[in-house]
């Protein structure tokens, strides 16, 4: 395994343990206490499995001995004397030097714990538990399941398959006794006498495992040799004091939305503050509420900053993703990733995943053409699948792009006709990057027959849905013969967006800068009644208007509209007057209020006014 | 793919075991970080499978295990478990637990064993 990009939490969570551990031994000293030693047992435990999955042999070794030792202690066939703490307390001290290495790029290899190991086997010797095997016959059996050898919990396997078959029947005897697998003296080999109706082929499906590396039905079981026990010495090394830096804090998220939270807060008073000092323009004021806003800006950015995580957290799937589809495709692909540390809210990466998932199977699956149809287009024989992610002016790009065959302009043109999309003379009308366009319409797809791998009725229009309601945009390019190239383009943060302040008969309404297309004065002449609801003609386009009289109440106004888009379709709204453009922080409506159709948040301006942000995609 | 629950109390632990489960292409729909979280947590995701760590602050993992499948008897669970520990996962088996896994992981058994619970 690689082990750098776990090492920094390993050391930081292996510290923790250490610490739990020598606390809670020197409480043990004091007085037996049962918690105590829980807790002492869930700490080596913990350091031993961690240890063991970086591959630090030395200290999974030592620590694995310490359990060894507080099983020992947990079920009281081992008094906590003073002679044990001391060994313990030296283990620790051994542990902690380990850690250091560790996180000095070493892997506690050249740290040795054979003495100490020892040590705690001297410490508890007396106390072995090893059972005696226990083999019984019985006069009738059918299957005889060997088990890999290199299996770990043989016995526990032996259960489950045990289990698998009780499912089958009923079982009439095994070799050796159940009571023996249970009891882990057993070695690897058991056999079962089943009385069932499901088939011999069933049996075998019932114990057939990875880990099993016989099935014979009719055959014999057999036993295996016992542990073996080892000698001592002594030595303890001595306590060496070392001051060290805390370099990592591991904090409850929740404790981070609060502290983001009163940020929030502390950036609306500011804004209330600043405009309670324009009225009385005292110069000292100004000065001291910039600095003050510097901070406070300072501070934003830095809990924004904590509550990013690297894209790798969910790039890192995504091979195995490639490869699967173009092993299921017959392709040959190379997939490479670029920028995977650049950060993401969390917010933001959590709705990214499905989306990114379906366009790198869109890629493999209709990107990627099979190497003889590559070879035969001159290309060499292994496509290219390229993922790249990096951070262009506050906004984070992350690009998908594939050396295929590109979209065949003609077959999405055809297939917009046939889908009633646009008339056959208008398609000709049509440039290339707006026919592409066509793939993110509902229901949309190239693809002659649906594939298992990308087409499973969810199209590109999901994706790009996914993508805006992230507060993102996507784009495509695609050169017929060249390649497709997906652009993804996401704000680093959903808490701060883009909006226009406008007002609606008087009161104060935002509406997201990305769903604005323009703003247009309107002309009464032109509203025209369509059935219940009224139109405008602008430019030749005509565009639906929502007055948001439930929202606002009625005004006569109608002079400026704001045309808002999503997906493609406009739709207009009627403003007294556009208030300017800023950037606001946005609060979700909470759950008291329950879900309000058309509001995505509320945001609190300088002067404490609480204005609704417009959900233009659920007004729509 | 399954959606899958991942219940440990170290956050190592748990990133190892969501990026094996990710490679693996299956969906980590959440992350426990002891046997009470996972009770609830199971209540609310509905995972297709959990993946339990035996050894935790507060309700430890065969408890969780027993509390989960009372109230959903379908429910899926692999222990999490390393050597020495095979007192405890038989007790979990006994309580209906349908796998396991051994620290230290190798992606690919972890894999099978999760494919082998999900696709009996």
């Amino acid at each position: 395994m690689d082990a750098t990009p776990y090492r920094t939490l390993f050391v930081a969570e292996s510290r923790e343990n250490h610490e739990n551990l020598v606390k809670n031994l020197l409480l043990l000293e004091e007085c037996s206490d049962d918690a105590a030693i829980d807790e002492i047992f869930r700490s080596a435990h913990t350091l031993k499995g961690m240890s063991a999955s970086m591959g630090f042999a030395e200290m999974e070794r030592l620590c694995h001995s310490m359990e060894d030792v507080f099983q020992l202690l947990r079920t009281g066939q081992l008094a906590p004397a003073p002679r044990l703490i001391d060994v313990l307390l030296a283990c620790t001290d051994r542990i902690e030097e380990m850690i250091d290495d560790i996180e000095s790029g070493g892997d506690s290899s050249g740290i040795s714990s054979v003495s100490l190991v020892r040590d705690l086997r001297e410490v508890a010797e007396g106390e072995a538990d090893d059972g005696d095997p226990a083999q019984e016959s019985c006069e009738e059996y059918v299957v005889t399941v060997t088990l890999d050898p290199a299996c770990s919990m043989q016995d526990v396997r032996a259960m489950l398959i045990l289990q698998n078959l009780e499912e089958l029947g009923e079982i009439r005897s095994v070799v050796p006794a159940v009571e023996a697998i249970e009891e882990g003296t057993f070695a690897g080999t058991f056999t079962v006498a089943l009385g069932t109706d499901a088939g011999r082929d069933a049996v075998r499906s019932a114990v057939s495992h990875s880990e099993v590396v016989g099935v014979a039905f009719r055959g014999d079981g057999e036993h295996g040799p016992a542990p073996e026990a080892g000698p001592s010495s002594d030595e303890i090394s001595p306590r060496t004091e070392k001051s060290r830096e805390v370099k990592n804090l591991r904090v409850d998220i929740h404790r981070l939305d609060q502290m983001m939270n009163l940020v929030e807060d502390l950036v609306i008073n500011g804004g209330r503050l600043k405009q309670v000092a324009k009225k009385y323009q005292i110069k000292e004021m100004d000065e001291a509420l910039a600095m003050v806003s510097r901070s406070v800006s300072d501070l934003q950015n830095l809990t924004m900053h904590i509550r990013m995580i690297p894209l790798n957290q969910i790039f890192n799937r995504f091979p195995r993703v490639v490869r699967d589809v173009a092993h299921h495709d017959g392709k040959e692909v190379n997939f490479t990733m670029e920028g995977g540390e650049t950060e993401l809210d969390r917010s933001v990466m959590d709705g990214l995943s499905d989306p990114l998932l379906h366009l790198i199977r869109n890629a493999v699956n209709h990107g990627i053409e099979t190497p003889d149809e590559r070879i035969a287009a001159g290309k060499p024989a292994k496509g290219n699948v390229v993922l790249t992610a990096w951070r262009e002016q506050g906004t984070v790009v992350i690009e998908l792009a594939d050396d295929g065959a590109g979209i065949d302009r003609e077959k999405v043109l055809g297939k917009a006709i046939e889908k009633d999309l646009i008339s056959p003379e208008y398609a000709e009308t049509l440039k290339d990057e707006e026919i592409v366009n066509f793939l993110f319409a509902p229901g949309f797809s190239t693809a002659a027959e649906v594939t298992d791998i990308s087409g499973r009725g969810v199209g590109l229009d999901v994706v790009k849905s996914t993508i805006e309601s992230l507060n993102g945009s996507i784009r495509v390019e695609t050169r017929p013969g060249d390649g497709t190239r997906f652009r993804l383009i996401l704000p680093p943060t959903m808490a701060i967006v883009e909006v226009m302040m406008v007002r609606i008969n008087r009161k104060r309404c935002a509406i997201p800068i990305s769903a604005v297309v323009e703003v247009a004065s309107a002309d009464p002449k032109n509203v025209h009644r369509i059935g219940d609801s009224e139109a405008i003609l602008l430019r030749d386009e005509v565009l639906q208007i929502y007055t948001l009289e439930e929202m606002f109440g009625r005004s006569d106004l109608l002079d400026i509209v704001v045309v808002v888009q999503y997906q493609g379709r406009k739709c207009c709204i009627p403003v007294d007057a556009v208030e300017g453009q800023q950037e606001v922080v946005v609060k979700p409506v909470g759950h008291v209020i329950g879900s309000c159709r058309g509001v995505g948040g509320v945001t609190i301006p300088g002067d404490g006014d609480v204005v609704p942000i417009l959900d233009v995609n659920t007004m729509i | 793919m399954g959606r899958i629950l991942i219940v440990d109390d170290t956050m190592f632990m748990r990133t190892l075991v969501k990026n094996i489960l990710f490679s693996g292409g299956h969906d980590v729909v959440g992350e426990a970080e002891d046997g009470v979280q996972a009770v609830e947590m199971y209540q609310k995701l509905k995972p297709d499978l959990v993946t339990m760590d035996v050894v935790m602050p507060r309700m430890n993992g065969i408890e969780a295990l027993k509390s989960i499948r009372a109230a959903d008897p379908k429910a899926r669970v692999i222990m999490c478990t390393a050597v020495g520990q095979e007192q405890m996962v038989k007790l979990a088996i006994k309580n209906g637990a349908k796998g396991y896994i051994v620290k230290p992981f190798q992606a690919p058994k972890v894999v099978e064993e999760v494919n082998n619970v999900l696709n009996p």
